[in-house]
């Protein structure tokens, strides 16, 4: 169970049931013994009564007279009284009707309670020797059915279990309350986060509970190290790219004044060509492992195709051919630089290729975005697809070109987790290049954001 | 026509001068942002090229900077940064064309003299009046189709005058249009490049108005 909530509020239900149960069946014990003290009390009472009654008359018989208890007159009421004497004579109470009490044990000095069977099931009673004055023994009983103390017991337990299981709820809404309330910090914290890698602002560590400050404070160091990690490569890629191309310009241009003075300069432009080759090889490379560098980038794909396709529309080159886009809201986990990247690479493959047909389109679906770049020009066959994405592969040197195009494309789909296709367009008849990449979030930066 | 190359890099910078010198281009350099910034704010150039690597300054910042004081100079961003990205945001800075190094110098040539047409509103790289024809894109001149030698400054001159046919251009104009930064500027020596290629070319090649300039009007 990873989510801290949930823990909590699973946590809370079994801790809740395990409290309600230990302390309902102690609540409920003690209550036992109060209904049972009180039911004693009682019958007591009632025997006093009976004995007092018995004693006032010196004569059985008279005793059902003086006692004006309800409970003795009503037949099976589960309050009974019972005189027996030593010498047999029996005299009990109209509700015991034609029952007798049967203690199960004889009687001996002073009060003595007993459980047995009465005439509605069990009940308890107390029972004690009296001598009259003529003389005579009787054992004088005072039975109460045990039913009414159940009852009772079963009613307390009811209402403790009610009492309880509210206590309970209670409880379990105030750990989730209580979590809410904790696990709020780490809520800020994650969208924090979010606007931190938006915004380049540092996490203020003094808006967190103390707890929390730390774990802030590390976040402030990853993200500003990843970040660093990104622009040096970037920076680096930048610097060595100023640092090779511009001597190998110049010394091309000293190479074409030479060869306009002396023969044999072809293996030394073979050779420049070569290490030019190799420069734009090496920074594709750097590129691609800078790529695998970012984190949580996100990248509105609808304004890197309007970018992208504006530059096009606008280069000489795309005279004469319709470029035509159709795109639609999305956003993707690559960086911005590396998106415009890859369409401005399959776009100069498409217009280099072209007829007077290009088709930028950009679909949605099962958590992919796919853009399909296709043109109107001679495709490349089946067997070939593959090989073109390896670097440096031309399938024709009579074209311009470094043969780097498609396989930077492929380098960079694949460092964010997507993938390039190559097939045949059913459109337009030529090549159909499909990137796919992974969709995330839109409230990351976007194109622009990213450059500002 | 005259261009300013800011380029960090001398020996590129000097081969990239000299290509365009040939061509009949009067061309400074600067090797810094802030020279370059100063300059292309100064000085009526008819193209830049500039490097977006640029020390003390970069590239972009410089041409943002231009363009938003309203010098609208034609710009060719010539650079090793050779990124879509970068592409669409030197464009989008305001820059009219934009090249990555290396490059064959016949391309830049190529792209410097289509973007000059297009500033003149000129889309024929070749010009004409009367039996006169000026190629642009390899500075051949003929008179009555017999090709005509023209010195360097003598081609400047009438190139700008093409470039800018139709319309009266001052001594002053011309001077700053075919002069470079430190060259000496005469502008007596101008009255006898027109007369030069009066002679050359035609007395009524180029008409002129008294204190006001000389004027090419095209077919």
């Amino acid at each position: 169970m990873r989510s801290l909530q949930r823990r909590v509020v699973v946590g809370g239900v079994v801790w809740a049931v395990i409290a309600t149960l230990i302390g309902g069946f102690a609540v409920t014990s003690v209550f036992d013994q109060i209904a049972d003290r009180r039911f004693n009390t009682s019958l007591s009472e009632q025997h006093t009564q009976v004995i007092v009654a018995l004693g006032d008359t010196q004569s059985p018989d008279l005793v059902e007279a003086v006692l004006s208890e309800p409970g003795y007159q009503r037949v099976y009421s589960g309050l009974y009284w019972q005189l027996d004497g030593d010498d047999g004579e029996l005299y009990t109470s109209p509700s015991l009707f034609d029952a007798e009490l049967i203690s199960g044990r004889a009687a001996g000095q002073g009060a003595e309670f007993w459980e047995g069977l009465g005439p509605n099931g069990a009940v308890r009673g107390v029972q004690e020797r009296v001598v009259l004055e003529d003389g005579s023994v009787w054992t004088v009983s005072v039975a109460a059915s045990l039913n009414a103390l159940a009852g009772e017991r079963s009613e307390m337990q009811r209402s403790v279990a009610l009492v309880f299981g509210f206590v309970g709820l209670l409880g379990i809404a105030g750990a989730a309350l209580l979590t809410t309330v904790l696990v709020r910090p780490l809520r800020k914290l994650r969208n924090d986060v979010r606007h931190r890698w938006d915004t380049g602002n540092a996490l203020v560590t003094d808006d967190y509970p103390a707890e929390v400050a730390p774990l802030v404070a590390d976040i402030n160091e990853l993200i500003s190290r990843n970040r660093d990690i990104l622009d040096r490569g970037r920076r680096q890629a930048a610097d060595l790219a100023h640092a090779l191309k511009t001597p190998s310009a110049a010394m091309r241009n000293e190479l074409v004044s030479m060869s306009r003075k002396v023969n044999g300069t072809t293996p030394l432009f073979e050779a420049l060509d070569r290490i030019d080759s190799q420069i734009a090889r090496s920074l594709a490379r750097m590129r691609a492992a800078t790529a695998e560098n970012a984190v949580h980038v996100s990248t509105d794909v609808e304004q890197s195709v309007e970018r992208i396709a504006r530059l096009f529309r606008s280069l000489p080159e795309s005279e004469g051919v319709e470029l035509e886009v159709s795109s639609q809201e999305a956003c993707v986990g690559v960086d911005a630089q590396d998106l415009e990247e890859m369409l401005g690479n399959l776009l100069e493959n498409a217009f280099k290729w072209c007829r007077n047909s290009v088709g930028l389109a950009v679909e949605t679906g099962d958590g992919l975005v796919d853009i399909v770049i296709e043109d109107d020009g001679p495709g490349i066959a089946d067997d070939l697809r593959q090989t073109v994405l390896q670097e440096g592969t031309r399938l024709d040197t009579s074209v311009p070109g470094t043969g780097l195009g498609l396989s930077i494309v492929n380098d960079l789909a694949n460092a964010y987790g997507g993938s390039l296709d190559l097939g045949r367009s059913d459109r337009l008849g030529g090549l159909r290049c499909s990137v796919t990449l992974p969709v995330v979030g839109c409230e990351k930066r976007t194109a622009t954001a990213a450059r500002a | 026509m005259r261009i300013l190359v800011a380029e960090d890099d001398t020996t590129l910078s000097q081969q990239i001068k000299t290509a365009l010198t040939d061509e009949g281009r009067a061309v400074d350099t600067a090797t810094d942002g802030e020279e370059a910034l100063f300059l292309g704010s100064t000085e009526p150039y008819d193209l830049v090229i500039l490097d977006i690597g640029l020390p003390e300054r970069d590239g972009i910042s410089i041409l943002k900077e231009w363009r938003k004081t309203d010098v609208h100079t034609p710009v060719l961003i010539l650079t090793a940064r050779d990124g879509w990205s970068e592409r669409v945001d030197g464009l989008d800075a305001g820059a009219d064309d934009y090249m990555t190094k290396p490059f064959h110098m016949p391309e830049l040539s190529a792209r410097i003299r289509a973007m000059l047409r297009r500033q003149s509103g000129q889309a024929n790289p070749v010009f004409q009046r009367g039996p006169v024809v000026f190629d642009s894109r390899n500075n051949k001149v003929l008179n009555n189709g017999m090709p005509v030698s023209l010195t360097a400054q003598e081609l400047t001159v009438l190139s700008y005058l093409f470039h800018n046919a139709g319309r009266m251009i001052t001594r002053t104009e011309l001077s700053d249009h075919i002069y470079e930064y430190d060259g000496d500027r005469d502008s007596n020596t101008i009255a006898v490049f027109v007369n030069r290629l009066r002679k050359k070319l035609g007395k009524d090649l180029i008409s002129s108005a008294r204190g006001q300039g000389y004027q090419i009007d095209l077919d």
